[in-house]
């Protein structure tokens, strides 16, 4: 029988952690950020104002948004990442500015509408060059999340003192990793189901998809479990949890299939900032969707005073 | 047109081009249980699909599930628990994801692609696409065709409709039925496209003439096996469910644990196969 609450999942912290992620953020840094943002009225609202964001990230890769403010309401507005899931593709996010925020649903770089470089497809992209952390398709993809944040601290409509991030799934892992690299910036993180945590751990507890793509990849290549091992701690969000700042609220479903509860819990008792964790029994990756955005949206609006 | 000859002109369309599916095993995905492949096979257009197929080892015949393509650019690859209990196919659709050589769908954009007119619709294709894959499926040596089921939305409904051979259909969500009505609920996509349309100008009137040929409740009646339809708000399904010749309503829990538990147990029952969590206890 199961015990996630207390179950032992470990990471060993490579040496360079830190270095790996200053040389990944000092790549980005020597490209402008370049944001160009094209007004979308055929998809406005009488209450939302839509637009096409383009932005340049790791690499030199143009990596696509939607980023989207309320009409009416003070500006400067507080300011929220959405970040997407694993298969999903980012939605428009109106209904978050419907609440009075600026929301960028940002594409990271494999998304379609930011693949015509870097496109590992889906399945794919967690084992994308998984042996190497300097190469691994990941890389990028967690530094164009970072470099979304830029681009709100860069827009004269967003107050950047009231920041957030919202996901689920790879959504949630990416928002510690992301508020773990910009400890400075990040005011608040909501993250349901987190993916990418216990990375090696997790696919030893599931058959599902994505972690399943672990297993298919060592069973064609058994040989390459330790240099997998090594590669993924980089982006484990374990490794990233202690270096997070902000107030974050987890989610977690007790028969998660996808991520595993282990793993959401792990992540709980590696976090060293100002946390709430809640569970809900019978829950698998919805992890209490749809009554928990309730509490997520309350969450947000105690730490982001949208309206204010 | 109306709606028999709609779709009785995809049928004739679909019944000239031969489907010429290949199959290449994926050895990364095969397992002691079951062996994988990728399958390419031309639906209308022509256009060449893709599909994940896996089939038990041993002896057959044996279940079969046929897994339409959600909305969204990726299907998941079928689970390890359903690839070891039946010969099962899931379906990438023209634009979705490893069918995407010459289109590939925009999200948001697929759902009103095409959508002032029926002849145009994107969807006309993709249901084709879906009916090619339930003959491919139906048509397999290693498949019992006593035991065939098929699971997803509307698509699964509609497939269902027009190639009789499905004992069982497992309807999980609906994204067509009273698509015109829901779109009013919120601005959530899939179905604010229908709002970002009607705010670009096109008429009411076309958006639910277009909408109609694909909407769940005109192909139910046809549906010959027994259904489960996963129902949320049992008034607002009600007449989906009196459309069905034989369904049961399963009322979702939102506990998604225990619902995906009954929705596996409902479709294992049906097929004379063990019932398996997702979830390992």
């Amino acid at each position: 029988m199961r015990d996630p609450e207390n179950a032992t999942v470990e990471v060993e912290l490579p040496d360079d952690f830190d270095d790996f992620w200053a040389a990944g953020l000092a790549d980005c840094a020597s490209y402008p950020l370049d944001p160009v943002l094209t007004e979308m009225p055929a998809l406005s609202t009488d209450k939302v104002i839509v637009y096409d964001l383009r932005y340049t990230s790791y690499g030199g890769l143009r990596i696509a948004g939607w980023y989207t403010v309320p009409r009416e309401g003070p500006a400067p507005y507080p300011a929220l990442v959405t970040i997407p899931g694993y298969i999903s593709e980012p939605t428009i996010p109106k209904e978050w500015s419907e609440l009075g925020y600026a929301a960028l649903a940002v594409a990271p770089r494999g998304k379609l509408r930011s693949n015509d470089v870097f496109n590992p497809g889906y399945p794919g992209l967690l084992t994308h060059n998984i042996v190497d952390p300097n190469t691994y398709g990941y890389r990028g993809f967690y530094l164009d999340v970072v470099r979304s944040v830029e681009v709100l601290l860069d827009r004269p409509d967003v107050d950047n003192l009231r920041i957030g991030l919202q996901g689920s799934s790879q959504g949630g892992g990416l928002g510690i990793s992301t508020a773990a690299l910009l400890p400075d910036v990040i005011r608040c993180v909501a993250a349901g189901a987190p993916y990418l945590c216990g990375i090696m751990t997790a696919p030893t507890l599931t058959r599902s998809y994505p972690y399943e793509e672990i297993n298919e990849y060592l069973r064609i290549h058994p040989k390459d479990v330790d240099r997998v091992r090594e590669s993924v701690a980089y982006y484990d969000g374990l490794n990233f949890a202690p270096k997070v700042q902000a107030p974050t609220f987890l989610y977690v479903g007790l028969e998660d299939d996808v991520c595993p509860p282990e793993t959401g819990f792990a992540l709980h008792r590696a976090l060293a900032c100002e946390k709430t964790l809640r569970t809900y029994p019978h829950c698998a990756h919805h992890a209490g969707l749809p009554d928990v955005m309730r509490i997520v949206e309350d969450f947000l609006a105690e730490h982001l005073t949208p309206g204010r | 047109m109306n709606f028999d000859s709609y779709w009785a002109a995809v049928d004739d369309e679909l019944a000239v081009i031969p489907g010429r599916p290949v199959l290449d095993i994926v050895p990364a995905r095969t397992t002691e249980e079951a062996t994988f492949y990728s399958l390419r096979i031309t639906s209308t257009g022509p256009y060449r699909v893709y599909g994940n197929l896996s089939i038990p080892k041993g002896d057959g015949p044996f279940p079969a599930l046929l897994i339409t393509p959600r909305y969204g650019s990726v299907n998941n690859i079928p689970h390890p628990n359903d690839r070891s209990r039946y010969v099962v196919l899931s379906l990438m659709h023209r634009g979705q994801r490893l069918a995407d050589e010459g289109f590939a769908a925009a999200y948001p954009g697929l759902l009103t692609m095409g959508i002032d007119d029926p002849a145009t619709y994107i969807y006309r294709g993709i249901a084709a696409d879906c009916l090619r894959a339930a003959e491919f499926l139906l048509g397999l040596a290693e498949v019992d065709p006593a035991r065939v089921a098929i699971s997803g939305d509307d698509l699964a409904v509609l497939t269902a409709a027009r190639r009789p051979g499905f004992s069982a259909v497992r309807v999980t969500d609906v994204l067509f039925y009273r698509a015109i009505e829901a779109r009013l609920k919120s601005s959530l996509y899939p179905l604010e496209e229908l709002n970002d349309c009607l705010r670009a100008g096109l008429s009411a009137d076309a958006l639910s003439t277009t909408l109609s040929y694909f909407d769940a409740v005109r192909h139910a009646p046809a549906v010959a096996g027994r259904t489960l339809l996963a129902v949320d708000d049992p008034d607002w399904s009600a007449s989906l469910l009196a459309a069905f010749p034989t369904a049961e309503a399963y009322q979702v829990t939102h506990l998604d644990g225990t619902d995906n538990d009954f929705l596996d147990a409902w479709l294992a029952e049906q097929s004379g196969v063990p019932a398996l969590s997702k979830f390992i206890a």
